[in-house]
This record gives structure tokens, sequence and C-alpha cells, in this order.
């Protein structure tokens, strides 16, 4: 196997709580938000991690934990084989260089006053990377070129309101690909583009993995938009990966009743595959107030007793594949979901 | 600090490219503001060559000369002093006008950066410095003003100082206010992820976006500068050695003007402070708007002009109101316009199908092929500016283009229902979300009494599982899935025979999405509603929806039942619309997605829509627009390779 490029161990993260009225009185502190209570997991070169889940399951904090935009409360990111807090003011520019960042809305992370060539070549400037303005005329025109945007001398005068969504996208990614990072995180780099032209941005993604070998993170609430271009997945809940592993053995094969749940509602665009979906009741439970023992059990539609007190850490169950279910220790399996 | 000069640039062109100021002298307001300030800094800039006497050469005068009326030799007579007045006009515009612009320049200049660090840091800094903007903004100017040039001397300086130290107040609160929303911009994330210091990103992303503001706030501050420099002077602060406008007001008012009846010592300095006043705030109001472009208006106001002409293009016929029958909603010829410069552009063109009682139709697209604006224009709540230009929407027979504004109310929100994706936007953030439930059952049935109405509206929560106890919550106290929820409250409140509902679940986390559909489904089921669901999401509509209505470019491209829908799609587009759908259960599949972008309205293909976006286009499609042809089982397809007597063509171009 290789050696990861970026790892997590146990990142812990936990933001001030709003004090209520009743601790005050009381003389509470704030309870804390939990943002993370233990992620770890590493991506090599080459391939391509999803964190899939709901919306406050912390998939955006881990993200930033590994762009070093916020500092973690517990554990660390190792950023080939050094952690990257405790570096010094050089290191971490250097640093910045080698992780790069996709976001979400096309249309609101380009500045809308700026050219294409200046969009890409601002990281070469904040980083004093080009030798010389030819060099960075170079250097914006590979990264364009690497993003899809070619010829790219068609796209160096444009600003962002002249592009569609997909050419929009790909101009972040070329801006992100100018300082030839080795890692790539994107956070949700499909969601707001029209379904048709998703593809061709996940192509590019996955390319960029396979061809480039750039360890890429990709941030989504969407199994669907993962499948086929994700080679592992990391499912979250309320903090915590609850289940890890090679992306198409858990989608044939769900271990842990959280993604088991999610993947069926998950749309199908087949009507004649009209599924039973296993609608969970509720919501994901405020941060603020994680439930004893595993965080999923008031929801779980296979809970036992002892999930209410017992917190599962994650339990390999066969070759990359990992889940943090009581169900499946010692070589169990989930039961089958009892029809509802 | 070259840096951010530099980077200020970009912005810098933006004020002064060619369509700027074509575009701030087209509004009445910046054309007569920008008029009158030129003047006025004209006559500033020429007063030697305009004035017929230097006011700052004293001649020699005797008492005759003392408040003469205006002669041909004085056109607005003498002052107290005997000296021309028009004279001392033209040259106190320069007084006022350095001072004006000076202490407008320094508020802009500490007010700016105040707000700038405030917004920008945040946190303590920006507590600290706001604090202390709250307390200067409380400090009653004029009287402090007063109090500091009486101590420091009534030099012009001293005056420029104290009026521009102390209004920056509301600058800064201007400024932070909008440094703040340009800080949660993306861009400013992504330019931090890239590694910019905030040197950069100030300079590069923040300044740029904020300078239109400041310009139009400083230019806003002149008319306050001029005005408060008018005050000090008239009560005698001003300096002693300089000609302004409220320094001559001062002398004519303290040395007998009113009694010796010489108007014309005192109203022509009281006009040219009006009028400076007034072409700086039209010219700064004109400015606010040009930058500054307000959200537009809500998008849900009532469709005013209703125009029905005759149905051009070849939909289905229009049917008789008297013989429709079956279908709960037929919608025939359906076409909207929305103005622009140069002519109407036609956004849904001939839009027919028909939705029956208790059904489930989906209308799908990308984003701009018409789909909302169809539903819009069906229950005529299109925005300002678009309109049905043909077409019959028949409501259980009822022709809704042809009911007066008062019985289509009747119709809306009580026997047709819509719900929208923004569910916060759309809830009134201020009254309990329980009872804007209970609103609608009144406003529909005014004859229901507050507690009856309040008793239904905990019911219906209870019913789309919100429960009975969250009647008194405020929207913000609920996540966006209850939103969305109450948003399904409100609209069966009235219990409707249809329900539209727009991207209801676009927003949403896949969880959430999955119980706001089933909600949706079982209630069809309980009440027979019929359903129109506007989705970009095939996943959707496989699983929830009966018929299928494929939008493209404004136009139905394709309807069917679901199943054959999915099974055997004819038009290209709805194959390669299913082709860039994942599939969960299908992670082996390539998606493919569609190479170019949705055509622009302004720019719409002579023939079909899709043709440059087609594989399998030929000469034809590219001069004709194809109709819908009936394939029989009530299903239609807009492509000329189902027309009954089409043979397969020479296709010009092979894609892929």
């Amino acid at each position: 196997m290789v050696e990861p490029v970026i790892v997590a161990e146990d990142l812990v993260m936990h933001f001030r709580g709003r004090r209520s009225l009743a601790d005050t009185v009381r003389r509470r502190p704030a309870p804390p938000i939990q943002a993370l209570a233990g992620v770890s997991f590493g991506v090599a070169p080459g391939e391509v991690l999803a964190l899939v889940g709901e919306s406050g399951c912390g998939k955006t904090t881990t993200a930033n934990l590994l762009m070093g935009l916020l500092t973690p409360t517990a554990g660390r990111v190792v950023l080939e084989g050094r952690p990257i807090s405790g570096r010094s003011r050089q290191e971490l520019a250097r640093m910045r260089r080698e992780m790069q960042m996709i976001f979400q809305d096309p249309y609101e992370s380009l500045n809308p006053r700026m050219r294409v060539a200046d969009v890409v070549a601002e990281p070469l400037r904040v980083h004093r990377v080009a030798t010389s303005p030819a060099d960075e005329r170079e250097r914006v025109s590979r990264a364009l070129t690497q993003a899809g945007l070619a010829p790219a001398q068609v796209y160096l005068h444009r600003y962002p309101f002249e592009l569609s969504g997909g050419q929009r996208q790909r101009v972040v990614a070329a801006a992100a690909l100018a300082l030839e990072p080795r890692v790539l995180i994107a956070d949700e780099p499909v969601s707001m583009l029209d379904v048709s032209i998703r593809a061709e941005i996940l192509n590019l993604l996955r390319s960029l993995a396979t061809d480039q070998r750039i360890a890429v993170v990709m941030i989504t609430h969407d199994l669907s938009t993962v499948a086929a271009y994700a080679d592992r997945i990391a499912v979250m809940y309320l903090g915590r990966i609850v289940e890890i592993g090679h992306a198409r053995r858990i989608l044939a094969d769900p271990q842990h009743p959280y993604t088991r749940a999610l993947l069926s509602v998950v749309p199908v665009p087949d009507p004649s595959a009209r599924r039973r979906p296993q609608v969970l009741a509720g919501e994901t439970p405020d941060p603020a107030r994680v439930p004893t023992g595993c965080r999923f059990h008031p929801r779980c539609p296979v809970a036992l007793d002892r999930c209410e007190t017992d917190d599962p850490a994650l339990i390999t169950i066969g070759e990359d594949h990992a889940a943090a279910c009581v169900l499946v220790e010692g070589g169990g399996r989930l039961p089958p979901t009892p029809a509802g | 600090m070259t840096a951010v000069v530099q980077a200020a640039a970009p912005a810098v062109t933006e004020l002064v490219r060619p369509g700027f100021l074509m575009r701030l002298v087209r509004r009445p307001m910046g054309a007569i503001g920008l008029g009158m300030l030129v003047v006025a800094v004209a006559v500033a800039l020429f007063a030697a060559f305009l004035a017929p006497y230097d006011p700052y050469v004293h001649a020699h005068v005797t008492i005759e000369d003392v408040y003469q009326s205006p002669t041909a030799a004085h056109l607005l007579g003498t002052d107290d002093g005997g000296n021309d007045v028009l004279s001392a006009l033209i040259y106190g515009a320069r007084v006022s006008l350095i001072v004006g612009f000076a202490a407008s320049l320094m508020t802009v200049l500490i007010g700016g950066t105040i707000g700038l660090v405030a917004g920008y840091r945040g946190g303590g800094v920006s507590t600290v410095l706001m604090r202390f903007t709250d307390f200067v903004l409380v400090i009653p100017d004029l009287a402090l003003q007063i109090v500091i040039v009486a101590i420091l001397g009534p030099s012009l300086l001293n005056i420029i100082l104290v009026i521009g130290g102390l209004g920056w107040t509301s600058a800064a609160r201007l400024v932070r206010s909008q440094t703040l929303s340009v800080r949660e911009r993306m861009f400013v994330l992504r330019a931090r992820a890239i590694g910019a210091g905030d040197l950069h990103i100030v300079g590069r992303h923040v300044l740029p976006q904020i300078l239109p503001l400041m310009l139009a706030t400083m230019v806003l501050a002149v008319s306050l500068a001029i005005l408060a420099e008018s005050s000090l002077a008239f009560i005698g602060l001003g300096d002693p050695t300089v000609i302004s406008w409220g320094q001559m007001l001062n002398f004519a008012f303290s040395r007998g003007a009113v009694s010796a009846g010489a108007w014309w010592a005192l109203l022509p300095p009281g006009f040219a402070i009006v009028w400076v006043v007034l072409g700086t705030t039209l010219l700064g109001t004109a400015l606010e708007d040009v930058l500054n472009p307000r959200l537009k208006r809500h998008h849900l106001e009532r469709d005013r002009s209703i125009r029905i002409t005759e149905p051009e293009g070849m939909g289905w016929l229009r049917v008789e109101p008297q013989h429709a029958d079956s279908p709960l909603l037929r919608v025939r010829g359906l076409t909207v316009e929305f103005d622009a410069p140069g002519g109407g552009l036609r956004a849904v063109h001939d839009v027919s199908f028909d939705v029956r009682p208790g059904e489930t139709v989906g209308l799908v697209g990308e984003s701009a092929c018409g789909k909302t604006t169809t539903v819009l224009g069906l229950l005529r709540l299109l925005p300002p500016g678009g309109r049905v230009t043909s077409g019959q929407v028949l409501f259980d027979g009822e022709d809704l283009m042809a009911l007066s504004e008062r019985d289509l109310r009747s119709v809306r929100g009580k026997r047709a229902a819509i719900v929208f994706q923004g569910a916060m936007s759309a809830l009134n953030p201020v009254h309990r979300v329980g009872d804007q439930v209970a609103e609608v059952i009144r406003i529909h049935e005014p004859a229901v009494g507050r507690r009856v109405a309040e008793q239904r509206a905990r019911d219906l929560l209870e019913r789309v599982g919100i429960g009975r106890k969250r009647y008194g919550d405020y929207p913000h106290e609920y996540s966006g899935g209850m939103r969305q929820r109450a948003m399904i409250a409100m609209a069966l409140a009235c219990r409707p025979d249809l329900i539209v509902a727009d991207e209801p679940t676009t927003a949403l986390d896949v969880m959430i999405q999955a119980q706001i559909l089933e909600l949706l489904a079982g209630l069809s089921r309980e009440f027979g509603m019929a359903t129109i669901l506007v989705t970009h999401d095939l996943g959707v509509v496989a699983q929830v929806c009966d018929r299928v209505v494929v939008m493209y470019g404004g136009r139905v491209v394709e309807d069917a039942a679901t199943p054959r829908l999915f099974a055997d799609p004819q038009h290209p587009y709805t194959k390669l619309l299913l082709a860039s759908f994942p599939d969960v259960l299908h992670p082996e599949r390539p998606l493919q997605s569609i190479p170019g972008s949705p055509p622009r309205l302004d720019a719409m293909p002579a023939g079909c829509p899709f043709a440059p976006r087609c594989p399998a286009v030929f000469d034809r499609c590219l001069t004709f627009k194809p109709p819908a042809f009936d394939l029989g089982d009530g299903r239609r397809a807009a492509c000329l390779l189902v027309e009954p007597t089409h043979r397969p063509p020479e296709s010009i171009h092979a894609h892929g």
C-alpha cells in the first residue's frame, strides 16, 4: 500500500457553545459544541476519499482542519510525515502550496471583478512562485489546460460572468492546480451545478488523482455522486466516522445502520426500482447535546439496550472496511432491517 | 501600502469605465445632481474670472454703500461692509466646497478604516472599535464642535478637522456591515485557503467590493460637512479671515440685514447652501443606486398585465371550457415573456400538459429551462416585467387567465397552493410560525374564528410532523426541514386540490428530503391532491412522479408516464439527461455530461433549441422548431427524429 500523503489523527474539535439562561443561572459553563469527536483517516497519492454525511456531521470542519484553517482541540493533521501545527511561518506557507481547496459554489467563490488570468495567477503571486512574467503565463496556461480549459488563451481575459457554471468550477480548479498541490480538498464541488455538467467536474477530479497522483478529499452529502468516482468512502455522523473503507464494497454491503439508511433514501433514477426507503425519524441531534453511548442509537432502527451506554469504536470487518457498531463486533454482521 | 493602492485598481477602472457614467447620468437624480455640483465646482474654480469684484480687497466704502439694493453694478446688492454680495457668494463657494470635500474625505478615511478593520477582524477588535464608534455617535456633534473650535480657534483647518473628526461614525458602521458580508463570501474564503495574507485579501478582494459604497458615502458626507461648516460660521465660529456662505449669513444676521430689509444679503448664501447640499445628496443617492444595486424586489408579485393574444405555434388545440372534464389542470399553449430592452424575451413557449386529480407530475430540466416560470405563470404569480402573452390554464374547467384578480385570489392558496424552495425567505421572521399558518386559513375562510384557526393550525403542524407544541416558535428556531414542513402546512391549510412544489427539497439533506417526499406522497394519497413537482432531480422524479414533463429552452421536449420515459426516452435531451444522472445502485455505469450550456433567452437558436448540443442533429433541426409530436399513449416528444413522416437523415456532424 502507498504511504498516505495526508493523515488525520484522532481529530477532535470543540467550539464554544452559547450559554443558555438555565446555564447562566446555575453558573454552569456552556456545553461545548462537539463538531468532531475523534476522526482518523489517511489519503494516499492518486486516491479519492469521499467524506459523506448530512449537514452537522462535521465534514466541513474536517476540511478546515486539514487545510489548517482551524486548529484542532486535540489530535493532529500530518502532511507528508510531518504535523502541520507548530510549523514556522515559511514552512506554513510552503505547506499551503501543497494543499489546495475547491469550494461548493463556483458562482460565489470567484471574485466577480477579476479576470480568469488573474484568478489563476493569484496563488502564484501570493506565494511568489513564478520566476518571471513569462513563467507566470506559462504556469497559468498549464493549469487552465490541466483543468480542461483549452486552449487557455480563449479564457484568460474573460470575467467569471462570461463563463458557464462548469467552466467557473474549472477555473477554481485551475487556480488550485497552479501551485501543483499534492492534496486537493473539494468541498461539495458539484452540488451547485446542474446535473448535466456534474460528470465533467467529477471526471476532472478523478483524472487529477489518477494521472497527477494528487490525493483528493471530496466532501459531499450525496452518496450517488461519489459512487462512481471515489476509491474510498468515510461516512460521518455527528462528528465521527461510522463507516470507512472501499467505496464499492460499502455501497454494495453497508455494515453500519446509518450508512444503510442513508443509502436507502438516495433517489434512484429508475422507476422500476422503487425502493422502500428506510426514512429515519427526526434530525441529526444538536452537536452540543451528543447522545450517550452510540451517538446514533436514538435514531437507530436496530438499536440494542447496550447501545445507550456503549460507544463503539471502528471495528475492522473485512479488507479495507470498518464500521463503528456493536452489531458487527466479533465477526458479526448487521442484521437485515426490520420491515417498517 | 502600495500593494493596497495597486490592488484597488480594478475597482477604480470599474468606476471610470464608460458605462458607469452613462448609467449614472441616465438616472434623473444622477444627471441633475452631477450637473448642480459641476456648476458649483466650476464657480469655485473660476471665481477670479466670474466675480465682478475681489471681496478680499477692501475698497473704500461709505455709509451709502452698505446694504445697497441690487443694481447693475452690484447684481445682488451689497452687504454690511458695502461689498458686492455676488462676488462674496462666488468666492464663498471655494471655502464651502473645500471644507465640504476635505472634511468628507477625512470622514471616509477614518470611518472607512475603522469599519474595515472592525468588520474584517471581528471579535474583540470589532467590539472595541464599534463601542468607540457608538460613543462618538451619541455626542451631540454641534455642541462639541462649538467647544472645540472655541478652544482651538476658528481657523479653516481646525474647522475641517473638527467636522471630519466627528462625522465619520455612520461611514464606519456602513463600511463595517458591508465588510462583514464580503468577508463571508466564498471568494474571500478561497483566498484564505490559497494562503493569502490579510493585506492581500483586504486589498484585492474586500476593498474593491466596498469602494463603491465608500464613494457614495463620501459624496453624501460632503453635504453634511457643508451644512456643519455653515452652522459653525453662522454662530460666529467660522474662520474670520475667509468668506464662506455660512460666514455671509452670520454677518448678515448679526449686522442688521433683517432690520434693513436687505433680503439680498440673506437669500443668496442660503440658496447656495441648498444648491450644493441638494446636488450632492442627489448625486450620492444616484451613486448608491448605480454602484450598489439593491436586491431586486421579491419575485412574488402579482402579474398586473395579462395580455391574451391568439396562441401561436403548434400547441394542442384550444379546449372549450365547458368540455373540459377529467383533468384537474389543463395547460394549453402557455407562453410567458419578460420585458427587456429591445423587445420581450420569451421564457416559456407554448407549454401544454395535463394534471389529473391525485396525480403527481414532475416538471424537470436544467436550471433556466423555464420550469419555475411555467408554474409561476400558470398561477399568475410572475415577477414584475413578466407576463403571460398567450395560452389557457383550465383549472377544474375555469380559465385562470380569464379570471379577475379577485376571483383568482380565491383559487390561489385555497384550491391551488404553492410551496417554494427557499422556505426561510418565504416565512416571515418576525411572526410565530403557527400564527402564519393560522393567517392563511383566515385569509381564505374569513368566517373561521381566531380560536378555530389556531386549533386547525396546530392540527396541521401535527400532521406535517412538526408537532402542536412548536406553534409558538419563530422561523429561526426551526431547522431547514421543519421550515419546509411549515410551508407545506401552510399550503395544506385550505385543503387544496393541487399543490405546486417548486424544488421543495433542493437545499435539504437526503434524509430530510426523504422525509418531505414521504410526507407529500402521504398527503396526496390521503386527500387525493394532485401535485406538480418542479425538480432537477431525476431520482426524485423516478421515485414519486406518475408523469414527467421534460423542459428545455422554455419548451416541453418530452412528456410521458414515468416508467415509459425512463425505460424508453425519445428525445435526445431526455436520453442525455438520464445518462448524466448518477445511480447509486450502479456505480459502474459511466456518467456523461451534456456539452455546452442551455441557450440564453436572448440568443435562442432559430431551429430546435437543443440543436447546438444535440448529438443527433441534422440540417432541418437548425431551421425548424419541432412541435410536440403525439406518439400515442399520452406521450409526446418535440424532436424531428420522432416525426411520424421522418426517415433517418444523413447526420451533418457526428458527435462522440
